[in-house]
């Protein structure tokens, strides 16, 4: 029974995750693509969940669905009719080798897939119920991966600065343009 | 188990991935262009966390979320040179914007 | 007294210097002191070398002293040294003697010429390099000193440089005597391959455990240097064209010293020839036949400096006749009286040329006699000791030759002994046609123009050396006198033994012929000035005689036209095509490429992510096969 559930939930999420991917790319209006990754965002955090991602799942919805979705909006609402493009365009010869560079990628990724099915993807590990526990995930960055921790916060902060000054210095320029 | 094995999500996480790589590769608008990318990097994620639970090692949880600060860094970088093309009065399209030619 | 042998070689080479290195700050009156004075101290050293080696045990007569070791290589060496033996003493002597002679003339000749130092620069340069290959004590350093006074010679040839024909003459000289020196470096090359050392006394040791081809080609070699050191034949057409130079350099390097180098090469080096029988009678012919044409070409030439050009060619002949038979003492004993009467030729002729304000055709000249008497006597015994004449020098050292060669016995030696005789037939018609076109008859119209100029013959620095090689001409062969006292001979002897020995009778038949023939050559050409004739009329063979029997338009054609050709050709179809256009488009190719490969850079996004794209999943698929 909960098995059934499992795979049902499963099923939805992974439904909407590829329709509202689908969705984002073939859109013209800018404002519903991003209306529609922020599905696709909530969908991944359905998919976290089922996998034992919990504190994942929340820093999924905080961060990338609240935050930085809402900075697309924002650039969105800013923009306006200006992020029209027209959906394709360009060289015919471009856009096939485009479909054609995707279609191979994920043939590859799949074939790969399909190869190292049998042995290694079935029998996921036993995990404790404290598995993705904010707690864990915690004390791993604190411990075996400080390093990365620390980089990551420069990494914000630079990009906070980067941020800062691309929005700054235009101001000078458009008064003497 | 109880559910789909690991391989079905990441059956979904290459589709996913192969979806935003279109989108990067086929859209002009680079607002456009920047939601691709995020699903691209959404999917690796999904693959991380789907091996995490394969191996039972928080690791892959955690290049996850080192992968979301990443991006959401990336995002307002992206996000603010947009705005500063527009601002420029530079049209809002990758075709057109090809000022690094070689 | 080798410590005279250093100071003879080094002083002309501080002179040299000094005065190159002074430049403009001395005045050119004290450069040519220099070079005077350095030269005449260079004598006195070879004075202090001859007398001590005079004094010295007969035992004791080859010194070799060594400066340092010059080039190592392996088991190889060579050293700087000179050699101190009775027959580099002697020729110490004559070049420094007759040089300094020569130096003190052009004193004299060269005042007021703007370019005086750099000429007494050079001339003091020559001295050096002449004495440094007559004393070396080494095959190699004697091809430096070879090699230098070659280049003194295109210095001095090409002097007054804005004159076209001087700056070609020069280039004519020093291109032969490149031939030359090619052909003695290859020589040398086979020597050290053969022998590993380059002393003299190492190979002359050596010389018959070489195989004959060796030493035949080695001997060849060496002679293929004398004969374009030497001017004759075949590479002897750059001598009369070197008569551009100033007279003085006429005397000395053309004349008195640097074309006697090729005798002295032969001489110094009779043991290798010795060895090859065959070239060294190769090269009595060829001295026999350079001595015969030059004769004949002598006859027709208008120029005075050119007359007596060909004469020290033919004169050089009887030297190469002598070395070639083996009649070593006779050969350098020519070489010395030669020195004196030609320089003294050679000098009167420059007084001429001085005091008719640079005329040398003779058709223009006449009745000289009675402008310029006290050198009219010079010229005159420098014309008697030419045509060997008794009691000149000439008279002792030419019949020498001649008897020797006679003595050699066979039909070569009889031939050449003809040859030699024939020889003085013909030197004395030419030498009697330029002493009476010169200096008898009727005064010509240029002669009676300079008549009365009467600031005298000449300055005390021109007519005082000419005075010494009156002399010296007059009196200088008296040092043999066969069958009674024959010093000289005996002193050569000691470095190389004569292969063949005249009799006393052989000596003075031969003597009284070519003295006989001689003055029939005087008469004849008396008659025909008197007549108011040449002596070839038939205007065909004139003409083949004033080209000098055509070698130079030969040489052209065999040599110089196809070569220029072919660089032309070479220049138009490899150089240019190949070599030079070639950068040009490697240039303009490496800018096409950048270009080619720039346009993959279009700038676009678009573009570079499908790039991307493909390179991973060429890269998947290459990772899956590897694993």
């Amino acid at each position: 029974m909960g098995n059934v559930l499992v795979w049902l939930v499963w099923f939805v999420a992974a439904a909407a995750c590829l329709g509202t991917g689908m969705a984002v790319v073939t859109m013209t209006n800018p404002f519903f693509s991003a209306l529609a990754l922020i599905g696709n965002l909530a969908s991944l955090a359905v998919l976290f969940l089922l996998l034992s991602a919990e504190f994942l799942a929340a820093a999924q919805v905080l961060v990338y669905a609240g935050a930085v979705m809402v900075m697309f909006l924002f650039v969105v609402a800013y923009l306006g009719g200006r992020a029209d493009a027209p959906w394709a365009g360009g060289h015919p010869l471009v856009r096939g080798a485009a479909v054609v560079a995707a279609a191979a990628l994920l043939t590859e990724i799949v074939v790969v897939l399909g190869l190292a099915w049998g042995d290694n993807l079935t029998d996921p590990a036993e995990i404790s119920d404290s598995f993705g526990d904010p707690a864990q995930i915690g004390q791993a960055f604190l411990t075996d991966h400080l390093l990365a921790f620390e980089i990551t916060s420069i990494v914000l902060l630079v990009a906070a600065v980067g941020g800062v000054v691309l929005g700054t210095t235009p101001e000078k320029e458009e008064e003497t343009a | 188990m109880d559910g789909p094995d690991v391989g079905w999500y990441l059956i979904v996480a290459a589709i996913l991935f192969g979806i935003g790589a279109l989108g990067v590769m086929l859209r002009r608008s680079p607002l456009i262009v920047l939601l691709s990318l995020e699903i691209m990097l959404n999917a690796a994620n999904l693959t991380l966390v789907a091996f995490a639970r394969q191996q039972g090692n928080l690791d892959g949880q955690i290049f996850a979320l080192a992968v979301m600060a990443v991006a959401a860094a990336e995002v307002a970088i992206g996000l603010g040179l947009i705005v500063a093309m527009a601002r420029r009065r530079v049209p809002l399209d990758v075709d057109q914007a090809s000022a690094l030619r070689g | 007294m080798i410590a005279g042998a250093w100071v003879c070689l080094l002083s002309p080479l501080a002179g040299a210097v000094a005065i190159t290195l002074a430049g403009g700050r001395i005045s050119r009156s004290t450069a040519a002191w220099i070079s005077v004075l350095t030269t005449f101290v260079a004598f006195a050293g070879a004075l202090v070398a001859f007398f001590g080696l005079w004094a010295a045990d007969p035992a004791d007569r080859e010194q070799v002293s060594t400066a340092y070791t010059w080039l190592a290589s392996g088991d190889f060496e060579v050293q700087l040294q000179i050699l101190l033996d009775t027959l580099s003493s002697t020729l110490m002597l004559i070049v420094s003697g007759v040089g300094g002679l020569i130096v003190w003339y052009s004193m004299g000749y060269m005042k007021g010429d703007e370019q005086e130092r750099r000429y007494f620069a050079y001339m003091s340069l020559f001295v050096f390099s002449m004495l440094m290959l007559v004393e070396a004590g080494n095959f190699l350093l004697m091809l430096v000193g070879w090699g230098l006074v070659g280049l003194a010679s295109y210095l001095l040839i090409g002097f007054w440089h804005h004159k076209p024909e001087a700056v070609a003459a020069a280039k004519k000289a020093f291109v032969m005597n490149a031939i030359g020196d090619a052909t003695f470096a290859l020589a040398l090359v086979l020597l050290i391959w053969a022998t590993g050392t380059v002393e003299f006394g190492d190979v002359f040791d050596q010389v018959d455990s070489l195989s004959s081809t060796t030493v035949n080609l080695v001997a060849l070699g060496l002679l293929g240097g004398a004969l374009a050191k030497s001017a004759q034949i075949p590479l002897h057409t750059w001598l009369p064209d070197a008569m551009e130079g100033p007279t003085p350099v006429s005397a000395l390097i053309h004349a008195a010293t640097m074309v006697t180098a090729g005798v002295y090469l032969l001489v110094r080096a009779s043991p290798i020839f010795e060895a090859a029988p065959d070239v060294q009678h190769l090269a009595a012919i060829l001295g026999a036949i350079t001595l015969l044409v030059a004769g004949v070409i002598a006859l027709v030439q208008w120029d005075i400096k050119r007359v007596i050009a060909y004469s020290t060619m033919s004169q050089i002949g009887y030297m190469f006749l002598g070395a070639g038979v083996g009649a070593y003492g006779y050969a350098i004993f020519h070489l010395m009286t030669h020195a004196f009467f030609k320089a003294l030729l050679f000098m009167t002729a420059g007084l001429v040329i001085h005091h008719l304000e640079g005329e040398q055709d003779i058709r223009k000249m006449g009745g000289l006699k009675s402008v310029m008497p006290r050198t009219h006597v010079a010229f005159a015994v420098g014309g008697l000791a030419l045509m060997g004449i008794p009691i000149f020098s000439g008279f002792w050292s030419k019949d020498g030759i001649v008897s020797a060669a006679f003595s050699s016995g066979d039909a070569l030696g009889y031939t050449l002994a003809a040859a030699g005789l024939v020889g003085a037939l013909l030197t004395g018609l030419y030498t009697t046609r330029l002493y009476f076109a010169v200096w008898r008859g009727a005064q010509s119209d240029l002669v009676k123009e300079h008549a009365h100029e009467g600031h005298g013959e000449g300055p005390r620095s021109m007519t005082i050396p000419v005075g010494v090689l009156t002399v010296l001409a007059t009196i200088g062969g008296l040092v043999v006198i066969p069958g009674v006292w024959e010093p000289f001979l005996h002193w050569i002897d000691e470095t190389a033994e004569p292969l063949v020995q005249a009799t006393v009778a052989e000596d003075y038949a031969l003597s009284a012929v070519a003295v006989l023939l001689a003055l029939l050559g005087f008469f004849l050409a008396r008659h025909a000035f008197e007549k108011g004739r040449q002596f070839v009329t038939n205007p065909g063979i004139w003409r083949v005689l004033e080209r000098k029997l055509y070698f130079d338009e030969a040489y052209d054609a065999l040599f110089y036209r196809p070569a220029a050709a072919l660089s032309v050709a070479l220049r138009r179809n490899v150089e240019e095509p190949v070599v030079e256009r070639s950068l040009d488009e490697i240039g303009s190719g490496a800018i096409q490429v950048g270009g080619e490969v720039g346009r993959v850079q279009s700038g676009l996004l678009r573009t570079y992510a499908i790039a991307v794209a493909f390179a991973v999943s060429v890269l998947i698929i290459v990772f899956v096969a590897v694993r």
